[in-house]
């Protein structure tokens, strides 16, 4: 097979095969995503390396905590597979909430030993039979995952010669909408522009 | 030849060659652990602050494990309180060797979630700008590579042409390094007058410094020897390990995003890609100068194709209006003031976009609440897989070759560490 | 020249004859400001700049430096190249101490003298808070250029001719009066 000749027709194909897995399909911006349940990850993955996903990208997750009208589990861990014979991408996603752990895929496919490490170092997100599941990236005395979004984000004052006190929390007040700060916007767009934060639907599902 | 001892001592043996084989029989093997030592973080040959600990069987190496997070600096947290805008200022500083590798891909990435049109001229620019810096970042990993094998002259030959790929891009960005050039929908300003005098002299010197440096190694005995068949990876292993870029084409793995998922423009040039299948060290540097004549055909040909036009994509919700407008009209005044104290918001949703750094496989994941500052960023850094790839090819192998093999994966820890 | 000429012949004759006069200190200054080794601490950005400064262009060798000792054991100046993560901090503090005295700490760039655009949770925010800082050097990165001059400000601090922000001159550096 050309490997240069760009389609989806594997992940398309990959993404109805996982139907029986219980996976459901869902598109975002020409990308093919199927949400599975934790506990068949590992087959979902062996199924998709034996046809034909042979790299493992990345492995992240996504915490939901401060999304506008979200609702469900906190966190989803997305999988990035990528066939090289066939150019095309799926990602699988799992749905996880707090104090759940998913299986690991790392036995299977090592190029997870280190994404799997850094996702539990930064999120709390356990992998069950991961070989060697321990902090990666931040300081052993460093307590709680840097990345969920009740993690403070740990900015000190600037202290400037003359005796100034700079507070960079208020520097950037009003540019995440939730407080006014100096431009008064408190989210949702402007007129004529898109945006769709802070936006609800009347069922309560995201816009 | 020591003296034998007269039987009116007692029989003693002679303490010759023979004495360890005798001790042996006598009194049972030598009893040998393995030794673990600590290489790093401080280490003039680990590329950064990388640390790896190592069990070693007197020289040879039983079992590798890196040790990382030495540079972790929250990228990722601080990139979700910036505004989409100010994100490019912190995504230089990744890869601080092939920074515009970052820009472009999140720009790309951000793009993609707004639906700009960038114009053609902006694109060319663009990866006029990512090939020069491609060279330089490929220079600097066969200089410092080099330098790590003992060999101090072609460390200054590199830095020699780097600073004039330097000099090209302060020209045009300012900065020597940590450019912060492009932006969401464009780029930051025009070229200058003199770029493209100086573009094309430094077209016409490199591929003879070019071959300067590979007679330099290539025709090395020593060289050779150090790097041929040393630190084989072979193409199941880089796909287990996640092994991506330059170091996995010289493994078989013939995966090149410019080719295989175009952006920016790249199916518009007409360049090569070299793949090797052997694998071992002396491919993986091959492979890399390779690349280098490669990114410069590239130069040329975004050079000679460069017309003139905007360099900013016109939507005024995405892009400051220019400077002259300001004075006439109004709406340009207040499109100017939100998308400078607010910036712009992307609608709902999750992208990602895979470029070719050159480390590797580069792409940012990037979620939007609709909001001015992105939700999540993360980054798929290419060198925290090639990081993986050390212990396989580094394992059963003398400590030397360790030093080799972290060399031509070429990591740099602020990918790694994020 | 007799051996009691030294003795009787004013001091600016002598000079004039090719014999210098000066303290032991100013000696001993003078030959530790010229020959300051760093030891390699690049961390991040900086030190890819910092191995600029030492390349054919801008030579930092001619000011002293000649080679980057590996071992800080030989080595008297530490360039803190980069930003200083606190996972690091601890192993920079045991590399600091063990170089032994007289020692001096550049810290180059905005990361390494204060956080840098990086204030977070995991960036140390002036490296000054874990070891005694002596150079400050602005720059993100900073030039070349910036580092060989903050080199050279080193060198007038060690042998004692440099005045603070109120134009006090600061004492010459002596090694075994610091911390």
């Amino acid at each position: 097979m050309d490997p240069f000749v760009s389609g989806q027709r594997l992940a398309d194909r990959m993404a109805d095969a996982l139907a029986e897995l219980g996976g459901e399909r869902s598109e975002r911006f020409d990308q093919t995503y199927v949400t599975l349940a934790g506990e068949r990850i590992q087959e979902a993955v062996r199924r998709c390396r034996d046809a034909g996903f042979e790299q493992l990208s990345d492995v992240m997750a996504i915490d939901w905590l401060e999304y506008p009208g979200h609702q469900g589990p906190r966190f989803t861990v997305v999988y990035n597979l990528y066939s090289l014979s066939d150019a095309s991408r799926l990602m699988l996603r799992v749905n996880v909430d707090l104090d759940e752990s998913v299986p690991s895929i790392t036995p299977q496919w090592p190029a997870a030993g280190f994404f799997e490490r850094e996702v539990y170092d930064l999120f709390g997100i356990e992998f069950r039979g991961h070989p060697d599941l321990r902090k990666l990236v931040t300081p052993d005395d460093l307590e709680g995952h840097p990345l969920r979004k009740d993690f403070p984000l740990g900015e000190t004052p600037t202290l400037f010669g003359d005796g100034r006190f700079l507070d960079p929390a208020t520097f950037r007040a009003g540019l995440m909408g939730r407080d006014p700060g100096r431009t008064g916007w408190t989210g949702g767009a402007r007129k004529g522009v898109r945006s769709e934060q802070g936006r609800v639907d009347d069922d309560g599902s995201e816009a | 030849m020591s003296p034998q001892r007269k039987n009116g001592r007692g029989a003693q043996h002679d303490a010759g060659p023979r004495a360890a084989v005798l001790h042996e029989e006598r009194h049972g093997a030598f009893e040998t652990k393995l030794m673990r030592i600590n290489v790093g973080p401080v280490h003039p040959a680990t590329h950064g602050v990388l640390r790896l600990v190592i069990d070693l069987d007197g020289e040879q190496i039983v079992n590798l494990s890196p040790r990382i997070g030495y540079l972790h600096t929250g990228f990722e947290k601080t990139m979700e309180n910036r505004t989409w805008q100010q994100v490019v200022t912190y995504t230089n500083r990744m890869d601080y060797a092939h920074s515009l590798g970052h820009d472009l891909a999140y720009v790309l990435a951000a793009e993609k979630l707004v639906d700009a049109r960038v114009p053609e001229r902006a694109q060319r620019i663009r990866v006029l700008l990512t090939e020069l810096n491609r060279i330089a970042s490929h220079l600097i990993g066969l200089g410092t590579g080099l330098l790590d094998m003992g060999a101090l002259t072609p460390f200054f030959y590199t830095m020699r042409e780097r600073e004039r790929v330097l000099d090209i891009l302060e020209l045009v960005t300012g900065v020597r390094m940590n450019y912060g050039y492009f932006r969401v929908g464009g780029l930051y300003q025009d070229l200058p007058e003199g770029f493209e005098e100086l573009v094309k002299s430094f077209i016409d010197d490199f591929p003879a410094a070019l071959d300067q440096y590979m007679k330099l190694f290539l025709k090395n005995d020593i060289w050779v020897n150090r790097t041929k068949g040393v630190g084989v990876i072979s193409r199941q292993t880089a796909l287990d390990v996640g092994l991506t870029g330059p170091s996995a084409r010289a493994s078989g793995v013939n995966l090149d995003f410019r080719k295989a998922a175009p952006y920016s423009g790249y199916e518009d040039y007409d360049f090569d890609v070299p793949v090797s299948e052997e694998g071992d060290a002396y491919q993986r540097f091959v492979v890399r100068a390779t690349e280098m004549e490669q990114s410069l055909r590239i130069v040329q040909q975004a050079l000679y194709k460069l017309e003139p036009g905007p360099i900013k994509d016109p939507d005024r919700r995405i892009s400051l209006p220019p400077r002259e407008e300001l004075e006439t009209s109004m709406e340009a005044v207040i499109f100017h003031f939100k998308l400078v104290t607010e910036g712009f918001h992307p609608p709902k949703g999750e992208v990602y976009v895979p470029t070719e750094s050159a480390r590797g496989e580069l792409g940012y994941y990037l979620v939007s609440d609709g909001g001015s500052m992105p939700y999540r960023v993360k980054v798929r850094t290419p060198s925290l897989a090639n990081v993986q790839a050390i212990a396989p090819a580094s394992i059963g192998g003398p400590f030397a070759d360790m030093i080799v093999n972290i060399a031509t994966m070429d990591p740099v820890m602020g990918d790694v560490d994020k | 020249m007799a051996l009691n000429d030294l003795f009787e012949k004013d001091f600016q004759e002598l000079e004039r004859e090719g014999i210098l006069f000066g303290t032991l200190g100013k000696l001993v200054a003078w030959g530790r400001s010229h020959s300051l080794y760093p030891v390699t601490f690049g961390l991040a950005c900086c030190a890819l700049e910092m191995m600029q400064s030492t390349n054919a262009r801008n030579d930092m060798a001619r000011f002293g430096s000649e080679v980057f000792r590996a071992s800080p054991r030989q080595a008297d100046v530490m360039i803190v190249a980069g930003r200083l993560s606190k996972k690091m901090a601890p192993v920079m503090r045991r590399v600091y101490d063990q170089m032994p005295e007289p020692k001096w700490v550049i810290s180059m760039g905005a990361c390494a003298s204060s956080g840098g655009m990086f204030n977070n949770y995991a960036i140390v925010q002036n490296v000054d808070s874990v070891v005694p800082v002596d150079i400050f050097v602005p720059g993100c990165p900073p030039r070349p250029e910036s580092l060989v001059y903050a080199v050279m400000q080193l060198q007038k601090k060690v042998r004692g001719e440099t005045f603070d922000q109120h134009g006090v001159e600061l004492p010459m550096v002596e090694g075994w009066t610091r911390s």
